[in-house]
């Protein structure tokens, strides 16, 4: 029981020294060599564009549902019209950020995993070392930043359209009064809330963009280690976000407390 | 050219090389033989900078290349070129985008000299007009040349071949090993082949080194080693592995 303990910790701190030394060299690259811009614009299409079905969708249904949820709670207390902005700022605060970060940690994070874990085992990676490219240069940096830049939009996006449906299903499904609905949501929703949502965002971008390339870059040889690196790439991203999220939550309480 | 001195590697809690030490002359092609698994692409690997040694130096050109970090290793590897045993092709690329990818990051903006250099490369082996092809639609020898353009497109002065013809037919083989010896021809660079196969060693070898648990058994001329007695040599020219079935 000690031993299987000692031995969790021990790999616990080897895999954080390993993402330190990734983090730190990836910080290096960008100030000493060059960004290969036709990299990272092709990682924002991957990365960004080809994400929006499921943070649409993701946004779209979350605010729908919330919304449903809410009403049904607040009607009870005939507090119908303050549904719009407990929606909204559940969406800027908790549910957009934490949400669009999972389904971009599922899409994105285990993409990048399986290709970079496809590199190393088929000495792709040895390649570029081989031809005077440094791997952290051409293939951490560009990702990295795609994912830092794409992650707050798509999170705005996210919550954008979560709003949008909330307002459909509020006021046309579920009868709450437009005026209303729109004037609570404007009352209790600031750029405190904007700040925050986009300060987690940002977090979880690069959550999801150190976490994936390590499992890649660290991927053992055959068909089960590459076969892992995904899987890995995502639970981890997965369970960093929502860990990561409660004492985000904290730290931009203090940062943009709410109702100030 | 290379010099090798008292390497030692470690991997895990394997000791695969104990103590290397060989020296390698600029112009000559100096073949490592030795069985599956023991040590010759470590010992490969050693020379381009890709593992770093437990103990002992690689020398190339007269700079100890062991304990430099990996920034700093850009202008020994624009000198060595390396086939890996897989070719190692980028499989996101088409052949052109491969064998232009190392002029591309060496800094050549003109993209009429990138094509000229990459079908001169082609031509080199074997494999003119073949520039649009994906990596997946060539055979393995293909992707060995390929992989060996890609090498030679940056004209090194030192090319690496990590078991050429592994996986190959004895044609696909023997037209690898004729190629790496015109290539020697042609371009007159030093050459370091690993290999099991006898064939591509006594075809392609000035001097071969052969490696036995973890360390040189035998260094000399291809007269040399077949004119050996020893019977751990003997059994390895001759493919014996002395089970009696």
């Amino acid at each position: 029981m000690v031993t299987a303990l000692g031995r969790l910790t021990l790999s616990l701190f080897q895999y954080f020294g390993e993402i330190a030394a990734l983090v730190s060299e990836t910080c290096v690259s960008v100030v000493v060599a060059p960004i290969r811009w036709r990299l990272f614009a092709r990682q924002i299409v991957e990365v960004g564009w080809r994400s929006q079905f499921v943070v649409i969708v993701t946004g779209m249904f979350t605010g729908a549902v919330l919304t449903a949820q809410t009403f049904f709670q607040f009607s009870t207390l005939g507090m119908k019209s303050a549904t719009g902005s407990v929606v909204a700022v559940s969406l800027f605060r908790e549910l957009g950020p934490v949400l669009t970060g999972l389904m971009v940690a599922g899409r994105v994070g285990a993409s990048i995993a399986a290709e970079i874990g496809t590199m190393k085992v088929t000495e792709q990676i040895d390649a570029l070392r081989s031809l005077a490219v440094h791997p952290i240069d051409y293939l951490a940096v560009p990702r990295v930043l795609a994912l830092v830049l794409s992650m707050p939009l798509l999170v705005a996006e996210s919550i954008g359209l979560g709003i949008c449906a909330s307002y459909l299903v509020g006021v046309h499904v579920l009868d709450i009064s437009g005026p209303y609905f729109l004037e609570n949501l404007i009352r209790f929703v600031g750029p405190r809330d904007i700040k925050m949502a986009l300060c987690k965002a940002f977090c979880f971008g690069v959550i999801i963009a150190f976490v994936s390339c390590h499992q890649g870059l660290t991927a053992k040889e055959g068909a089960v280690g590459v076969g892992r690196a995904p899987t890995e790439a995502v639970v981890i991203s997965s369970l960093a976000i929502l860990i990561s999220n409660f004492f985000l939550t904290f730290l931009l309480n203090m940062l943009f407390p709410y109702g100030r | 050219m290379i010099s090798i001195r008292q390497l030692t590697k470690t991997l895990g809690s394997q000791q695969v090389l104990r103590g290397i030490d060989l020296e390698i002359a600029t112009g000559e092609t100096c073949v490592i033989l030795g069985r599956s698994g023991c040590g010759k692409s470590v010992l490969l690997k050693h020379l381009i900078g890709l593992f770093q040694p437990t103990a002992g130096e690689v020398w190339v050109e007269g700079e100890e290349i062991s304990r430099l970090p990996e920034r700093k290793l850009g202008g020994i590897r624009k000198k060595i070129g390396m086939l890996f045993q897989s070719a190692a092709l980028f499989d996101s690329m088409n052949v052109e985008d491969n064998l232009a990818f190392p002029l591309r990051e060496a800094g050549v903006k003109n993209e009429g000299e990138i094509r000229d250099r990459v079908a001169e490369a082609l031509n080199m082996v074997d494999l003119a007009g073949e520039q649009k092809k994906m990596p997946e639609k060539l055979s393995g020898g293909m992707r060995k040349r390929v992989g060996l353009a890609r090498t030679i497109v940056g004209r090194p002065a030192c090319i690496l071949y990590d078991e050429p013809t592994t996986g190959l037919d004895p044609i696909a083989s023997d037209s690898i090993n004729h190629l790496i010896r015109r290539l020697q021809k042609r371009l007159h660079v030093t050459s370091v082949v690993v290999t099991h196969d006898m064939r591509t060693a006594f075809t392609t070898a000035d001097r071969i080194a052969f490696l036995h648990e973890g360390g040189i058994y035998f260094h000399g001329t291809v007269e040399a080693l077949k004119a050996a007695t020893d019977p751990v040599l003997t059994d390895f020219i001759e493919g014996r592995s002395g089970d009696i079935s």
